[in-house]
């Protein structure tokens, strides 16, 4: 006897496998799904169901996953799909270089009427802006009338960053281009894994003194001080513990770990083993943003070398220390660079952050002590301890110690990527670094820190700047600096920044999920003389909301470019009021 | 242990493990909530809550703030008024009111802060509606998300109330919204109506659907729910004499906020014509006459309860003696008490001699 009214469809065999590859762990969600749609192309809810029903999770949540992160694609049926997928950058900075979604979109489908179209947020490619990913490349720059030749396969090599510029300090980037990134025996062969050995020599609090003596503070932008993180880990009674690297730089103008991994991964591995053997973690994940897709394998490549040449895995270098290193590829998400959003989406859920206390260092993955540090601070690691806390501390004249990556950008002469100490001038950074202004060019103003820095007039140019110049007015965050020149409105520049913020909030807390929007729909406004009576004063309410009130980080520190491009610009914003 | 604080300058005691809010609350200072409630795990996310502590910075949500000794805290200073009127603002953008009454002549939660604090929409003009005003098959529950300010807390009923997982967020940045199961009607996503998510939402996204438009109670009667013995309380929303809407009544002593599908909607039988309202026997039985399986004798004839008991005790005992005891088998019901339960088996083993006893809850 049959009941028609229960419906049963058994699990499809295709998503048993995969679950049974990933044992059934419901950390493994999102893995899985990312999997899935580079399958098939697409996500649809008969998918979500049976991954929800295999992993005893509510098919709720499989959705509430599937639908938060930007590279997966929910759709009611599954879809043909032997086509390409382009995702068009719609970030500010290749927004300042031109790029635009509709007329590279056009310049595309005109060539690939199959191929899809996708706007996306900041690439992190922004030294190659405007860019574009075709499938998994990374391409740049592309304008729509060069569209062809990116189909072609040009302009998909990254930028040479191995010739240092006059008055560059180089740690981090100092064997960039000179070691091939693939070879181990080639890392060998200037020092990698001699900061490991090093340690391994010495106490575990020894390591941890080494570290805090640099005056390292951690390169993510909050500049916390590394050391004191490192020995919260350590104190921490529970086990096991676990080091995350945070390799989801997602925020516009920021493209230093993508270049940092390119050039140098074993060195992020060797700071990660270091930091391990101090904390007491013998596993430890790269949480990596998923348009990164080159840049993941490259680091999974270099795992499987410095495990098989055992720096890394079990008994590393002879010793009792063990530590395993695994890739967890996030799938589109800014917020997952919140350490304790990176947290939650790297046990498969959402990528909204955590109330705190409790901090990661007590409390982080699976609840247990977690340290949790930048690309670049790790990679600054190995250097510290191979050659000493104070060679490093002495490097910058501040009270923070070492070396800064700096990200210099639009109308210079020279920007890119370079490596200085800390406390430059805005005027040192664009003249003797960025090689001046563009010719023709007048200095208007920049974004200082990142896309949630600050946006400063000349009045700042000569303020030399570090993690404490914020107070100041003008921020380090996490070293990126966009410069403009007199054609460029910091009201269409900060609109489009808004944008960002908006497209990107995870929307958990009210004053970011709904200031965002609003402060972008006023900005769309104002950049466009449309702007009413009231809608500066509106506009700056939000922003001392959106600092005061938000939930984290992030939703924070969006008033920065606000309130300081307010402050500086005050006229021009004035003038988008119609009259 | 004792902790000490300072709200709003007046000396206040808590108990380590507490929240600023819930010491506040125990002290009758009132902190604005909208996606706290205390039957769920705090989230922090609507930002009403929020208070200012001195020596740290922002303002913090007094909903996951643990106390600590020595702790100055204040909850409404005009910073504070003033994030509260921008964020209940904010959270006007996406709310749009149909008009139909919907809610028991109550002001909502949502509504309540909206007024309190005097905010509105910085142009003054009303949100076009982004969802279906009905948005949901489902018999019970009306969706309405154009209400909807993503407080969770229907979420978090779901999950922790009842246990059900039916509903999830979906989406992000403005577009967050809330869904049922991998974005499906709701009973397709396991839900059993027990309407949960309902009781607990503060602006009436998630509203019974048998009520709307009833318009508002002149009366409520907390009564105990008749269909099992659990003894769930709830108040009867009572108008014109008629039963309009079941709603929870947070006092309740076993259930709390908690109500089935049955207790919630299940009350149109109250009302209903076929109901019985006083005992029924056979008309061949009344008038002592031969048993015929038809006819006018095989009729019900309404009598009362003295009539109906006696019968029924003489035909009982009748078939004891004449069959013997185990002859006879006793089926009691889940409508009735633990006591009532008690005593029936105490007849039946007792009085009538039969261990033949058995509930309908063990089919």
């Amino acid at each position: 006897m049959t009941n028609s009214k229960i419906k049963f469809k058994p699990v499809s065999p295709q998503i048993e496998a995969l679950v049974r590859e990933h044992g059934s762990q419901p950390q493994a969600v999102l893995e899985m799904l990312v999997e899935l749609q580079t399958q098939h192309g697409i996500l649809t809810r008969e998918m979500l169901d049976d991954v929800a029903r295999l992993l005893e999770l509510p098919a709720a949540r499989v959705y509430g996953i599937a639908s938060f992160y930007s590279m997966l694609e929910v759709a009611e049926t599954a879809q043909s799909f032997a086509m390409s997928k382009i995702r068009v950058c719609d970030g500010p900075v290749c927004w300042l270089c031109g790029g635009d979604v509709t007329s590279i979109g056009d310049a595309v489908r005109a060539e690939h009427p199959d191929w899809k179209v996708e706007r996306t947020s900041c690439l992190g490619l922004c030294d190659r802006a405007p860019a574009v990913l075709v499938d998994n490349e990374q391409a740049g720059p592309v304008l729509a009338e060069k569209v062809s030749a990116i189909l072609a396969g040009e302009n998909v090599k990254s930028i040479d960053y191995s010739l240092p510029r006059p008055g560059e300090v180089r740690v981090t980037l100092a064997h960039a281009g000179k070691v091939d990134p693939d070879s181990l025996e080639s890392a060998l062969s200037v020092g990698a894994y001699q900061g490991l050995q090093a340690a391994l020599k010495r106490t575990y609090e020894e390591v941890i003194s080494e570290v805090e003596n640099s005056n390292l503070n951690g390169r993510g932008g909050a500049g916390f001080p590394a050391g004191r993180k490192w020995r919260f880990v350590a104190a921490a009674a529970r086990t096991p513990k676990f080091v995350v690297c945070n390799a989801d730089e997602s925020e516009p103008l920021i493209f230093k770990d993508r270049v940092l991994i390119d050039t140098n991964p074993h060195q992020i591995l060797e700071g990660m083993a270091i930091a391990a053997y101090a904390v007491g973690a013998s596993s430890g994940y790269i949480y990596i943003r998923g348009e990164y897709v080159s840049q993941a394998q490259r680091l999974e490549r270099a795992i499987e070398q410095a495990e098989r040449s055992g720096w890394l895995g079990e008994n590393i270098a002879g010793s009792s220390f063990s530590f395993q290193v695994h890739i967890h590829r996030g799938a589109g998400a800014y917020i997952c660079g919140e350490e304790t959003a990176l947290l939650e989406s790297l046990e498969g859920k959402r990528g909204e952050p955590r109330v705190r206390p409790p901090y990661p260092p007590t409390s982080g993955y699976r609840n247990l002590p977690t340290l949790v540090n930048n690309v670049e601070s790790f990679a600054a690691v190995p250097h510290i301890l191979q050659r000493g806390a104070n060679w490093y501390k002495n490097l910058s004249d501040n009270s923070a110690g070492g070396t800064k990556l700096y990200m210099l950008l639009g109308h210079v002469n020279r920007p890119g990527l370079f490596e200085a100490p800390f406390g430059l001038t805005l005027r040192q950074i664009i003249n003797d670094f960025g090689g001046g202004l563009r010719p023709g060019s007048k200095f208007h103003f920049a974004l200082c820190g990142g896309a949630a820095g600050t946006i400063v007039d000349e009045s700042l140019l000569d303020t030399p700047i570090d993690y404490a110049s914020a107070g100041k007015g003008i921020s380090l965050g996490a070293g990126a600096f966009l410069v403009c020149d007199e054609r460029v409105s910091p009201v269409a520049m900060l609109r489009e920044l808004m944008h960002f913020f908006a497209v990107e909030s995870c929307g958990k807390c009210t004053p970011c999920r709904e200031g965002t929007r609003r402060a972008y729909d006023l900005l769309v406004c104002l950049a466009e003389g449309g702007g009413r009576p009231g809608d500066l004063e509106e506009l700056a309410r939000l922003a001392s909301v959106m600092q005061a009130a938000s939930f984290c980080g992030l939703g924070q520190s969006v008033h920065l470019p606000v309130t300081s491009a307010l402050r500086h610009f005050e006229n021009e914003f004035a003038a988008g009021i119609r009259s | 242990m004792p902790v000490h604080l300072t709200i709003n300058d007046k000396p206040v005691q808590a108990h380590e493990g507490q929240t600023v809010l819930e010491a506040a609350c125990a002290h009758g200072i009132v902190i604005p909530t909208l996606c706290y409630h205390k039957d769920l795990s705090p989230v922090g996310s609507c930002r009403l809550c929020i208070v200012e502590v001195d020596k740290l910075r922002g303002q913090v949500a007094a909903c996951n703030l643990p106390v600590a000794e020595g702790l100055v805290v204040h909850t409404e200073t005009p910073a504070l008024v003033q994030s509260r009127r921008t964020v209940l603002s904010l959270l006007l953008q996406n709310y749009t009111d149909a008009g139909y009454t919907s809610h028991d002549g109550h002001t909502t939660e949502f509504e309540h802060w909206v007024r309190y604090y005097e905010a509105r929409l910085p142009d003054g003009t009303s949100p076009a509606p982004r969802y279906p005003l009905d948005g949901d098959p489902n018999p019970f529950i009306w969706v309405d998300l154009n209400k909807c300010i993503l407080c969770t807390r229907c979420v978090r009923a779901c999950e922790e109330v009842q246990g059900r997982f039916v509903w999830g967020v979906g989406e992000r940045g403005s577009y967050t919204r809330i869904i049922a199961g991998a974005d499906t009607a709701m009973l397709e996503a396991r839900c059993e109506s027990c309407g949960a998510c309902a009781a607990y939402c503060p602006t009436g996204a998630l509203d019974h659907k048998l009520s709307i438009r009833q318009g508002e109670a002149d009366r409520k009667v907390t009564t105990t729910c008749t269909y099992c013995g659990v003894g769930c309380q709830f108040d009867l929303n009572v108008k014109n004499g008629k039963v309009i809407r079941v709603t929870s009544n947070p006092n309740a002593p076993v259930n709390g906020m908690h109500l089935c599908v049955k207790g919630r909607y299940g009350y149109d039988f109250i009302h209903h014509p076929d109901r019985l309202t006083g005992p029924r026997v056979r008309r061949y039985l009344l008038e002592e006459g031969e048993k015929v399986l038809h006819g006018p004798a095989w009729d019900w004839v309404e009598t009362d309860w003295n009539t109906a008991l006696d019968i029924t005790a003489r035909k009982l005992a009748a078939t004891r003696d004449h069959y013997g005891g185990s002859s006879i088998g006793v089926l009691t019901s889940a409508k009735c008490l633990n006591e009532e339960n008690y005593l029936m088996n105490k007849l039946a083993r007792q009085v009538l001699g039969t261990h033949n006893i058995d509930h309908c809850a063990r089919l």
